[in-house]
């Protein structure tokens, strides 16, 4: 089902409206047609970038936030009202006033009322009015949020340093490859059926031929920096490459063949109308995607390329200044792709949860559909971010070089094998095309000896089955053998003597 | 070879564990969560069921009605003033160490058990095989013997007389009873001192019936005691001293210890001084928790008693047979 807001079709029917009009009597009026298509494109385009740009300081902030729950803190607490509040009457360096034929003024203006509101108490303490800094009265709107815009000002004046011997025109170019790539990807991401830049045809093929682009620039930085950190980060790039990227492509091949089409937007359609997620329906394929598309963007556990441990900073260790902002920045897009691409895979896309069946009750049903697609699919993606990329982060300890490429060639193809065929399986004979509905409440396709979604709720529960028998999988009764620690019953300090 | 139970590499210790306990770990730092997981710790939040752990300060802190629960009323914020998501749930966060311990204020957020913090020894059940000493990289720890009394000599109740007996030139011992009541109320966890000594040592110069003539060691003086009040003591009893200026706390002498007697605990306080010296640990300031210590001490002692009880079984067997065949 389409999202209700469409704003292309706003944009796009708003241009065509107006151009004419505004090109009547002019020698433009010809190609009016083509004027309007064009700067429609162009709004919308652009709307899509920023906000797919924008959006990624939420995932920023999330980590940030995760790590510092972690580490029992709160982490940077750099909020919006450091650009208002200083020190000594200088409020954020009052750049405003450097802008040209006063520019500037208004901005200062607005701080200076802010600062006299929201500003500091008093003059007292002039320490404490310091530290207050970052809050008003303790009040502070997503504390740290801001932190992403002071640190990308911190890359964008510092020096640009190229190695001495090293090789400059690859040195430059590699790291506009990885982000002019990687900032390609976005293009094919819907936000929803009514908002995205732009709908190839073979969409999933495109991007993963696009996602395939950067490693080769990882590869060029890691030559030219002429560096045995880089380089080993570089080979170590390209090895791992060649052991996850074919699951990868097989899985999206799977979801291909489960959805019958090589278009995202028509898979997430395809997910709605038959009646379930993908997730439902293929498990172990979200699971390989998951695991794959870690070791595509270079994360933990599949992060030895840049392996601080143990190269410094990797395949990246003698970039700086805003280069290192761009290939930082071009990472964590790299990341919200993958978390993109899940969502609509896998999760549904714009589709609420249970809609088709929250959608019948009356009021409720009207209320629920309300909630705009774009703003699913972005909670969508940064709860994939937090749940699987951020807490796989924060878990699991880096694996070696072998052992990547072991797990992906005897594990992760074979396995990736499999779910291509389980799912021409599942298309070819557990499908019910006629049963496909594109309305609110969506199709009942999978049903399966007459009980309605059988074959979801199966896969599901058989997928679950197999997890938790892995939990289990060992021999418990030899974990008693030695005690190692002294496991306090009481939390120390907490002793008082005669009292037990 | 022994394993650590978490070092199986198994699905459950390299995938679900890893997650599940950064899961606990992130999740108790929401108080909402952490009353939920610290519940088990019969510890209210702010520890309000155990007021009498905190001095007036913190318990006004923690106040729910106190001024400094006031946002409005403050004239500095902390760094951890507010949560991100309720910023009007507001609590104090600063914990004024060593008045008020993060233990006490928040107890889910203990220190793990498996923190390697001060080192602690049961000496009791130490056989001076010195495994660990030579696992120390450092070279920290060192083997002494010491005057002491030993568990089974001063053990009462089942287990009594079977330890040795007073013998002219060997040592003795006397309890202090004020002392011995006194260390009742020391705080082993915080301390950065010695337990206070509760033994009066002494030598033995002559036995004469139920009396004994010693040799204090204190302050010289030569006196007549009744029996029954001596221990006997031993000054061939193993100790260690355990330079904690050097340690690393890498706990190689825990694992290399075959008897369960060496710890790492994880406890932190009570591990600083003003002078190197401070730092050398005796014995008695390399202890466990007394209910650890307890449950170790007692299994010693009744292996020591028992292993006696045989011997002396053996002996008077045999003496009976040896009477028995006399008389044949």
């Amino acid at each position: 089902m389409d999202d209700k807001y469409d704003l292309r079709g706003l944009l796009f029917s708003t241009f065509e409206d107006l151009i004419p009009k505004v090109l009547e009597g002019t020698p433009l009026e010809d190609s009016s047609a083509q004027i309007a298509f064009g700067l429609a494109t162009f709004a919308v385009v652009n709307i899509v970038f920023l906000m797919l740009f924008f959006s990624q300081f939420a995932i920023l902030w999330i980590e940030r936030k995760a790590v510092a729950r972690m580490n029992d803190r709160r982490g940077a607490t750099t909020a919006l009202r450091s650009l208002w509040v200083g020190e000594n009457g200088v409020t954020a360096g009052e750049w405003w006033n450097m802008l040209p034929f006063g520019l500037g003024k208004p901005i200062g203006g607005l701080n200076k009322w802010l600062n006299k509101k929201f500003g500091n108490r008093d003059e007292k303490f002039a320490t404490v009015d310091r530290v207050n800094n970052r809050s008003w009265m303790g009040y502070s709107i997503f504390p740290g949020f801001f932190q992403n815009v002071a640190d990308g000002m911190k890359f964008l004046v510092k020096e640009h340093m190229v190695p001495q011997r090293a090789d400059k025109l690859i040195f430059e170019v590699a790291p506009f490859l990885i982000v002019s790539s990687t900032l390609l990807i976005l293009g094919i991401i819907p936000l929803s059926s009514g908002m995205y830049a732009t709908n190839p045809e073979l969409s999933i093929l495109y991007a993963i031929a696009i996602f395939g682009i950067a490693p080769i620039g990882v590869f060029f930085a890691g030559w030219s920096s002429n560096n045995k950190y880089t380089l080993i980060g570089g080979i170590r790039s390209a090895a791992q490459l060649t052991a996850y990227e074919i699951p990868l492509l097989l899985t999206l091949l799977s979801v291909a063949v489960l959805s019958g089409t090589f278009n995202i937007i028509e898979s997430i359609h395809f997910q709605h109308s038959a009646g379930a997620w993908n997730l439902f329906l293929m498990p172990l394929g979200a699971g390989l995607f998951l695991l794959t598309m870690i070791a595509e963007v270079e994360r933990v556990p599949f992060d030895m390329p840049e392996a601080e441990a143990e190269l410094v900073e990797g395949w990246w260790t003698e970039y700086g200044g805003m280069r290192f902002g761009m290939l930082f920045m071009a990472e964590y897009i790299r990341t919200y792709a993958a978390c993109f691409l899940f969502t609509h895979f896998f999760l549904g896309g714009w589709h609420l949860p249970f809609q088709g069946l929250i959608s019948q009750i009356p009021l409720l049903g009207d209320a629920y559909l309300l909630i705009p697609g774009a703003i699913v699919v972005l909670v969508k993606a940064w709860l994939v971010f937090l749940l699987v990329f951020v807490w796989a982060r924060f878990s699991l300890a880096r694996i070696r070089t072998d052992q990547i490429l072991e797990f992906g060639w005897r594990i992760l193809l074979p396995l990736a094998v499999l779910q291509v065929v389980l799912a021409g399986i599942y298309r070819l004979y557990l499908f019910d095309p006629t049963a496909m509905k594109d309305t609110a409440a969506g199709g009942w396709a999978w049903d399966a000896f007459g009980v309605p979604m059988l074959v979801p709720i199966l896969t599901t529960i058989v997928w679950l089955g197999i997890f938790v028998l892995f939990l289990n999988d060992e021999d418990k009764s030899g974990n008693t053998e030695r005690m190692f620690h002294v496991y306090t019953e009481k939390p120390a300090g907490t002793y008082v003597p005669g009292q037990e | 070879m022994p394993m650590h139970p978490h070092a199986k590499p198994n699905f459950r210790n390299l995938f679900w564990y890893p997650f599940k306990i950064t899961l606990i770990t992130a999740l108790r730092t929401f108080p909402i969560f952490g009353k939920l997981f610290g519940k088990r710790l019969a510890m209210g939040y702010h520890n309000t069921t155990h007021p009498e752990f905190l001095d007036d300060g913190s318990k006004a802190r923690a106040d729910k009605n106190s001024q400094f629960n006031d946002i409005t009323q403050q004239q500095f914020a902390p760094d951890r003033v507010t949560s991100d998501l309720f910023p009007t749930l507001w609590k104090p966060q600063t914990v004024q160490y060593p008045y008020e311990r993060l233990e006490d204020m928040e107890p889910w957020l203990f220190v793990p058990g498996n923190y390697n913090g001060r080192i602690g020894v049961i000496w009791e059940t130490c056989t001076a095989c010195k495994l660990c000493v030579t696992a120390c990289p450092n070279d920290c720890l060192h083997m002494t013997t010491e005057l002491r009394v030993d568990v089974l000599d001063s053990a009462d109740g089942e287990h009594e007389g079977f330890g040795a007996e007073l013998e002219v030139g060997g040592y003795a011992a006397q309890l202090i009873p004020e002392i011995a009541e006194s260390s009742d109320d020391f705080n082993h966890v915080t301390a950065h001192s010695d337990t206070p000594d509760q033994w009066r040592f002494a030598e033995v110069l002559d036995l004469s019936g139920s009396t004994a003539m010693v040799r204090w060691n204190d302050s010289g003086i030569e006196q007549e005691v009744e029996q029954t009040e001596l221990f006997v003591a031993d000054d061939q009893i193993v100790s260690g001293r355990i330079d904690l200026g050097r340690c690393m706390f890498c706990g190689l002498c825990m694992e290399a210890c075959g008897f369960t007697s060496f710890f790492m605990t994880n406890e932190y306080d009570g591990m600083s001084g003003f002078t190197r010296q401070d730092l050398w640990f005796d014995a008695s300031r390399t202890r466990v928790l007394p209910s650890v210590h307890q449950e170790a001490v007692d299994a010693e002692l009744a292996k020591r008693a028992n292993k006696e009880k045989d011997k002396r079984a053996k002996k008077a067997a045999k003496a009976a047979k040896a009477a028995a065949e006399e008389g044949a």
